[in-house]
């Protein structure tokens, strides 16, 4: 049981899109974020200063190199 | 082994970082400035220092070593191992340690739990920077003596010096500053290796065609994800729970080189995007470290020793005066470290043991002056022990294990600590010295616990599951604290 033996059926696909949903349920978990706290410190608001546009955009380069490799 | 031009790069770097470091004396005044930068420190400039500290000169080696032998599988360790840790930092426990004007992760679990685990925790993090300084030293100074042919003193006396003096004067704000163009020069350096094994190969296509020209055995080491029987150290539920789950989220959130510099942040947009900012930065991080070590596969087949590959690369590809670069990068990671090391431990020091429990309602300037000898006594204790580590065959490595016992437990209290009002304070401290002892037993039963040679990414989430146990089934049984007091230390929880 410590060595995870109960997951060796699991097929190196699966693994891999195991990965990608971490990703997907990490982006949409910030989506959720309310706007105000993600503005918290800024007085005059940019829309670079939109910390989840970040995080999706940076959410997307992972999904696509842990897609692609 | 180095031309003139790549000495002129080297000495000149060296020079122009300690000018650099020494500048920002004039911005220390009290304890709060040399510790957490006056709390002024821009995003940018905090995000390419957390990634800086994070690489050191033995990575570039060992990271690309590994990659000769095991392929890109660990880019892992910069890729998922840092991303959904460092977001979680960014949004969740970073704003509340700002918010809460903390100096270290143990004042927050002081707060959180009780002065138990706060000096539990602080014992622990100074122990293994302290011990880890001098293996680092010494290692490094291999290091550079085998790539670049300066005797092992002259490198440690050479970084001690200059590290130590920016450290000294200019606090954190030296820190990380200097840290910014280290990075700068270690991204610069890289790259350029970088681009050059590629020419060297054909690009992309031609690293793709040559290593399945190879036979089998290479197939796949363009694989991040390994199946379970990998006979490398990275199968893909290690990654998972062991990595992303666990190691990492206590990396980002428990270390407290890492969180500090966030600390530092002007103000709280500015601390969550510095962690953004820096995972961002940490994507080019396996393409620095990882890539020359897979194109030597192609180049240098047959190294007896994978951790060859790097210095073999910058042999056969590098010009003069580019080579300079690639060892002004090394001394960038080596000098990157060391400082975080100097600064958080003198920090911890001096919030966590001495003002806490030595002298408590001294003048701010008295502070001042502790951190400044703490920071210059650890850099001397460094230098003197670093020859130690040549008796000890493999301390690096125990040193590294030593942390390991600590990841899981620290995790499983930070995480309940901030996400749970009802974890009580002996709760969390059941939970961190019970997951520590039992990091310590499945370490002890290894051979019979586990199928896999090295096991700290299982060690790591088992010890996190049994913090997560202990802590809930002893907080069921005792009596947490009030909400007043839990304000701004538990999510959901404001002043």
């Amino acid at each position: 049981m410590l060595n995870f033996n109960w997951l060796t059926d699991v097929s190196l696909d699966t693994a891999r899109w195991i990965f990608l949903t971490l990703f997907i349920i990490t982006g949409i978990i910030v989506l959720l974020i309310p706007q105000k706290y993600i503005y918290e410190g800024i007085k005059e608001i940019r829309i670079w200063h939109n910390l989840k546009l970040w995080t999706i955009v940076l959410l997307t380069f992972y999904f696509l190199i842990y897609y692609n490799f | 082994m180095l031309a003139g031009i790549d000495y002129f790069v080297v000495i000149s770097y060296l020079v122009g970082i300690m000018i650099l470091g020494y500048y920002f004396k004039k911005y220390v005044n009290d304890t709060d400035d040399y510790f957490l930068g006056g709390r002024t420190l821009p995003f940018w400039a905090i995000g390419m220092s957390i990634v800086v500290s994070d690489i050191g000169a033995l990575d570039f080696v060992g990271v690309s070593g590994q990659a000769y032998r095991y392929g890109i599988s660990p880019a892992n360790f910069d890729w998922l191992g840092s991303v959904p840790a460092m977001l979680l930092a960014a949004f969740i426990f970073i704003p509340y340690f700002w918010k809460a004007k903390l100096y270290t992760i143990p004042e927050y679990l002081g707060r959180r739990y009780n002065d138990y685990v706060r000096i539990i925790a602080a014992v622990t993090w100074i122990i293994f920077f302290t011990l880890n300084m001098g293996v680092y030293f010494w290692a490094s100074g291999i290091l550079l003596e085998s790539i670049m042919g300066w005797p092992i003193w002259y490198s440690i006396i050479v970084t001690a010096i200059v590290t130590g003096l920016y450290t000294y004067f200019g606090g954190i704000t030296a820190v990380v500053m200097t840290d910014v163009v280290q990075m700068i020069i270690m991204f610069v350096g890289g790259f350029a290796l970088v681009f050059l094994s590629f020419y060297h190969i054909g690009g992309w296509e031609g690293l793709v065609t040559k290593l399945h020209e190879m036979g089998p055995e290479y197939q796949n080491h363009l694989n991040l994800i390994q199946p379970m029987d990998t006979n490398t150290p990275f199968p893909w539920t290690g990654i998972l729970f062991g990595l992303t789950f666990v190691m990492s989220n206590a990396y980002m959130i428990g270390n407290q080189a890492i969180v500090q510099r966030c600390l530092t942040a002007k103000n709280e947009w500015h601390a969550k995007a510095s962690m953004i900012f820096a995972a961002f930065l940490k994507m080019f991080i396996p393409v620095l470290v990882l890539f020359p070590g897979l194109v030597a596969i192609v180049l240098i087949p047959n190294l007896a020793d994978g951790d060859k590959a790097l210095p073999s690369m910058i042999r056969e590809v590098l010009p003069p005066g580019l080579t300079g670069l690639m060892f002004s990068a090394f001394f960038a990671g080596f000098m990157s470290s060391l400082d975080s090391m100097l600064n958080s431990t003198a920090t911890l020091f001096t919030k966590d043991i001495y003002q806490k429990y030595v002298k408590k309602d001294a003048a701010d300037k008295h502070y001042l002056a502790v951190g400044k000898i703490v920071t210059l006594t650890i850099l001397i204790f460094g230098v003197i022990s670093a020859p130690l580590s040549s008796y000890f065959e493999g301390i690096y490595i125990a040193i590294q294990t030593f942390l390991s016992y600590f990841q899981g437990p620290i995790f499983s209290i930070l995480l309940l600590g901030i996400f749970w009002k009802g974890a009580t304070q002996w709760g969390g401290f059941t939970a961190f010295i019970g997951g520590i002892f039992s990091s310590f037993l499945m370490y002890q039963y290894s051979d019979s616990l586990f199928t896999i040679q090295n096991p700290f990414l299982y060690v790591s989430w088992w010890s996190f599951i049994v913090g997560l146990i202990l802590n809930i089934v002893v907080s069921s049984f005792t009596k947490s604290y009030s909400d007043k007091k839990l304000a701004g230390l538990v999510y959901g929880l404001s002043e």
